[in-house]
C-alpha cells in the first residue's frame, strides 16, 4: 500500500537554515546540511530544501549546497526548490544531489520551460510550488519575490491539469511557522482535483496532520520548524497518527540495515 | 581476510550517481564510477542507475558504446543490478515517447503504469517466487518514483507493489536483477536490499 508522507522543510536563506515565520521573519538555525543529517538518521520520509531567496536575487539554485547535501549521502529523498530557471539547471540540480525539484518562481516567469523540464527529468520529478491563500472564496496566489497575490492563472491550473508537474506543494504562506494553523480550505480548493497535494505551512498538531492526511487528495503533509525542535519528532508524529497510512515508527537508526 | 568488492557504476550521464556511490560506500563496497570499459572489467559488479525518460537515455548509453558492452557483461554471468531506470533499460523495449529498444537483457517491455498517473512515495514491497535474494526486505515500505513499470513474464518477476494492483518492481534473469525502486533511497530497507542482491549475486 502506497504510504502517505511526512516531509521534512529545511528553509534556507542566506546560505542557513533558518525559522520562518510566515516568509516574512526569520531565526537562524544552523547549517543546512546538519539539518538534513538529522531529518535523515530520524526516518523522515522526504527532505525538501528550499532555498527562498535564491530566485528574487537571480542567483540560480545553490549548488554549493547541493554538493555540501550531495557529500552526506542522505539515505532520504530530497527534494530542492529556489532559483531553478531552466532545464539545464534543474538537471543539474538532479545531478548533484536531489531527486525531485520544486519549482515556484518558474511558473510565474515561463511556464513552457516548466513543461521543458518535465520532458527532461520526467513529471514524477516536478513539483509545482504554490503559496496560496483564501481570500473572499477563492485562491490567491503569491509571488514571493513582489509580495503581490493574484489569481491562478489558468495556464498554471493546465500545468497540473496536464501532469507536467506530479505534484502541487500547497503552501499556506500566511500561516507558515503558525502552530496548527494551516488553512485546510487550500485544499479543497485546488482547482485540480486529480492532483496529489502536499500540505505546507502550520502544520504542527498531530490532529490537524492526522485531518489533512484523510483527504483523498493530500499525499503528503510537510512539516518545517516543528520537526526541529527535537529529536525523533517525525517518529512521535508516526505513533500518534496511528490509523493513518504512514510508515510505522521506528526509533532505531535509519542509516544502517 | 576478504576482499571489499567493487561495484562499477556505469556513467553514461543521465541521473544521480552520487547517491548511488555514497551509498554503495556506505555499505562497505568499493566504486568506479565510469564510462569505460577497461575500468568496469575490472569491478566485481556492474551498476546501471538512472533517472528521467527511456528514450534519452538509451541514447546517451548508444552514443558512449556502451550497449554491446552492458550486453556481453549480462550474457557472461558478472553480477550485473539496473536501478529504477536502470532496471527498465534491461528490457526489450520501453513505449515511453514512442517504441524504444531497450538492452534486452530481461524479456519484457516497459509500459505506463495505468492504475495511476505515477507512483510517487514508499510503499510495500513484496517478494515473490520464492528468488532468496529480496527476501529480506520483504513487506518493508521502499521509496518509488516513476511512471512506467516494467511489464515482465511471471517467471523472471521476484518482486510486486501494489496500488489498486500488484505489479512488478523487481525481475531477475540468473545473474542481472533490476529493482524499480530507489535502494539508496530507501534507508535501511535500500541498504538490506543492496547489500542482499550484491553479496548474494557474488556469492552465486
Amino acid at each position: 500500500m502506497l504510504k502517505k508522507r511526512l516531509v521534512g522543510v529545511i528553509t534556507v536563506r542566506g546560505g542557513w537554515a533558518v525559522q520562518s515565520f510566515g516568509y516574512r521573519r526569520w531565526l537562524p538555525l544552523g547549517r543546512p546540511e546538519v539539518l538534513a543529517q538529522n531529518l535523515d538518521r530520524w526516518g523522515v520520509d522526504e527532505i525538501l530544501v528550499q532555498a527562498v531567496d535564491r530566485s528574487a536575487s537571480r542567483a540560480g539554485p545553490d549548488f554549493e549546497l547541493l554538493d555540501r547535501l550531495g557529500r552526506i549521502g542522505l539515505s532520504s529523498p530530497l527534494i530542492y526548490g529556489g532559483g531553478i530557471a531552466s532545464v539545464s539547471d534543474a538537471a543539474r540540480v538532479v545531478q548533484s544531489a536531489a531527486d525531485r525539484v520544486v519549482v515556484d518562481a518558474l511558473m510565474h516567469d515561463d511556464a513552457e520551460e516548466v513543461r521543458r523540464i518535465s520532458g527532461h527529468l520526467g513529471a514524477q520529478a516536478v513539483i509545482g510550488a504554490l503559496p496560496l491563500a483564501v481570500h473572499e472564496g477563492g485562491l490567491r496566489w503569491l509571488d514571493h519575490r513582489t509580495g503581490r497575490e493574484g489569481e491562478l492563472r489558468p495556464a498554471i491550473v493546465e500545468l497540473f491539469r496536464l501532469g507536467i508537474a506530479s505534484e502541487a506543494l500547497v503552501i499556506d504562506w500566511r500561516h507558515e511557522g503558525s502552530a496548527g494553523a494551516f488553512d485546510e480550505r487550500l485544499l479543497e480548493s485546488f482547482p485540480v482535483p486529480e492532483v496529489p497535494l502536499i500540505a505546507f505551512g502550520g502544520l504542527s498538531e498531530a490532529r490537524q496532520i492526522r485531518s489533512v492526511l484523510g483527504s483523498a487528495r493530500v499525499a503528503a503533509a510537510a512539516i518545517g520548524n516543528f520537526l526541529n525542535y527535537s529529536e525523533h519528532a517525525v517518529q512521535r508524529y508516526r505513533q500518534q497518527l496511528a490509523g493513518v497510512p504512514v510508515r510505522p515508527a521506528t526509533f532505531s537508526s535509519a542509516g544502517q540495515p | 581476510m576478504k576482499t571489499r568488492r567493487t561495484v562499477g557504476i556505469v556513467d553514461y550521464g543521465v541521473g544521480n550517481h552520487v547517491s548511488v556511490w555514497r551509498a554503495m560506500h556506505a555499505l562497505g563496497y568499493r566504486c568506479r564510477v565510469t564510462e569505460e570499459p577497461a575500468v568496469l572489467d575490472g569491478t566485481d559488479v556492474i551498476l546501471l542507475p538512472g533517472v528521467g525518460a527511456f528514450p534519452p537515455a538509451m541514447r546517451a548509453i548508444e552514443s558512449k558504446g556502451l550497449v554491446e558492452y552492458l550486453r556481453s557483461q549480462a550474457r557472461s554471468g558478472k553480477p550485473f543490478l539496473g536501478i529504477c531506470l536502470g532496471m527498465q533499460l534491461m528490457a526489450d523495449a520501453s513505449s515511453e515517447f514512442g517504441i524504444t529498444a531497450g538492452l534486452g537483457l530481461i524479456p519484457g517491455r516497459v509500459e505506463p503504469l495505468r492504475q495511476a498517473a505515477w507512483h510517487i512515495g514508499w510503499n510495500t514491497f513484496e517478494a515473490v517466487g520464492g528468488d532468496s535474494l529480496l527476501r529480506r526486505i520483504d513487506g518493508q515500505s521502499v521509496y518509488f518514483n516513476h511512471s512506467f513499470v516494467f511489464d515482465a513474464p511471471s517467471e523472471y518477476c521476484v518482486g510486486v507493489a501494489r496500488l489498486e494492483r500488484p505489479f512488478c518492481v523487481a525481475v531477475r534473469r540468473d545473474n542481472v536483477v533490476g529493482l524499480q525502486f530507489h535502494p539508496e533511497k530507501s534507508q535501511a530497507a535500500g541498504r538490506q536490499a543492496l547489500r542482499s542482491v550484491i553479496d548474494g549475486l557474488c556469492d552465486a
